[in-house]
């Protein structure tokens, strides 16, 4: 997800009627694709879509099997997976990062796609925050205390850390909730096969 | 708050926020995990939930040694994490429940989405059995650092102070100062709040706080 640009969401679900609802809620906030089966949804996803909602069940290719072939192209996106029941939270080692079970209402999905967002920005920063403290490591192991004390290119960087640090904590508020760090871990895992 | 001065001999950690994370580090064999369990059964003295995140031991003698530091302490609850559970047939199982006892177990170090799974129902288990506040002992990063590499246990040292922070728990985490590179201890230092350094000293173990006070303490006596 780039900062300047408008997220984009793909709706994938086999009835127009209720893609249609979900396309009227979020059509004002993001720029909203439309696919009515898994191939179509396949087809309409590129590196610029940052969160899927994906039906859990469909003709032809199910949920599962979209998502398997999300994971496969190595796409950065966020999927929630739509579903008739509500799973337990043990479904998040399949790989999807938010559940939500049918009938969903407005606030429920907006609140859904505006948290999967943060998290990508969550993951973002910690990348950048993780980059930054192996640059200080560097510098730290490789000079005495009293060069570092002399040295701005040093002062720069552990103020950079202090701010990074300090978005972080802002951002998801930490790690709240028990979905956001399972989810957060997955995302940590996940990054290491890559 | 949470008082630490009692097992860490230095009044600086008498008054440790609620959300603090702790590195322990030392060499090999100076009771690092000791005093990270210790300082756990010390907030089981005063009725503080435990939970112990363990690579190397089962939970069969996490539970054992446990029970006896703080025997005596009545309505004791203690989660257990068993991450080497893999093809362990001791006489816990997994989501295994006694009273006052929450097991989980995980096939792996490694497997660190298994992990964060067991201590978030472990903290679930500890809340809803009343334990408002409590503390956390992950022993060791050592061992995880064998099984991945540095960015991600940095980065779920991270996520997982942050959850920790939610909770109002302090942790404790132990690593092997000598077992690890100087980077690789730098970039892991920087994952917490805190750090406790140990060393053999001339009149025996000896140790350090430093990033919860001012300045760091002086060496003394554990």
């Amino acid at each position: 997800m780039t900062d300047s640009a408008v997220p984009v969401v793909l709706i994938v679900e086999d009835e127009p009627d209720v893609a249609e609802t979900y396309n009227l809620w979020l059509a004002d906030d993001y720029e909203v694709r439309i696919a009515g089966d898994g191939d179509e949804g396949l087809d309409r996803l590129d590196e610029e879509v940052d969160v899927v909602l994906l039906d859990r069940m469909m003709p032809g290719l199910s949920g599962d099997e979209v998502l398997e072939r999300i994971r496969e192209r190595e796409l950065n996106c966020r999927v929630a997976m739509v579903t008739a029941v509500e799973p337990d939270f043990d479904i998040l080692e399949m790989g999807f990062d938010a559940y939500l079970s049918k009938p969903i209402r407005s606030a429920e999905l907006i609140e859904t796609v505006e948290k999967l967002l943060e998290r990508s920005t969550y993951d973002r920063l910690l990348q950048e925050y993780y980059a930054l403290v192996e640059k200080q490591a560097t510098l730290e192991t490789a000079k005495s205390g009293a060069e570092l004390a002399e040295s701005d290119k040093y002062a720069r960087l552990q103020s950079r850390v202090a701010d990074l640090q300090e978005e972080l904590s802002q951002t998801m508020g930490g790690v709240e909730d028990d979905t956001d760090f399972i989810t957060a871990i997955q995302q940590i895992s996940g990054s290491e096969d890559s | 708050m949470y008082d630490l001065a009692s097992v860490l001999k230095t009044e600086a950690v008498s008054n440790v926020r609620p959300g603090t994370s702790i590195l322990i580090a030392g060499p090999a064999m100076t009771g690092k995990e000791s005093l990270a369990i210790e300082i756990l059964a010390e907030g089981s003295r005063n009725g503080d939930g435990a939970l112990v995140v363990s690579t190397g031991d089962s939970a069969e003698n996490i539970v054992e040694d446990y029970r006896d530091r703080v025997a005596g302490v009545s309505n004791l609850q203690l989660g257990v994490v068993d991450c080497r559970a893999e093809g362990s047939n001791g006489s816990l199982a997994d989501g295994d429940t006694p009273p006052g006892l929450h097991v989980h177990k995980v096939s792996s170090p490694g497997d660190l989405t298994g992990i964060g799974i067991g201590i978030t129902k472990c903290l679930e288990a500890l809340h809803g059995a009343g334990a408002e506040n409590g503390r956390m002992a992950l022993v060791s990063l050592s061992t995880m650092l064998t099984y991945t590499d540095r960015e991600t246990v940095f980065k779920f040292c991270h996520v997982l102070s942050s959850r920790l922070d939610a909770a109002g728990y302090v942790g404790v985490f132990t690593i092997d100062s000598g077992a690890h590179d100087d980077q690789t201890l730098q970039v892991i230092k920087q994952a917490f709040d805190g750090l406790v350094e140990i060393r053999d000293g001339e009149s025996g173990r000896e140790g350090r706080v430093m990033g919860l006070t001012d300045g760091p303490t002086d060496w003394t006596a554990l």
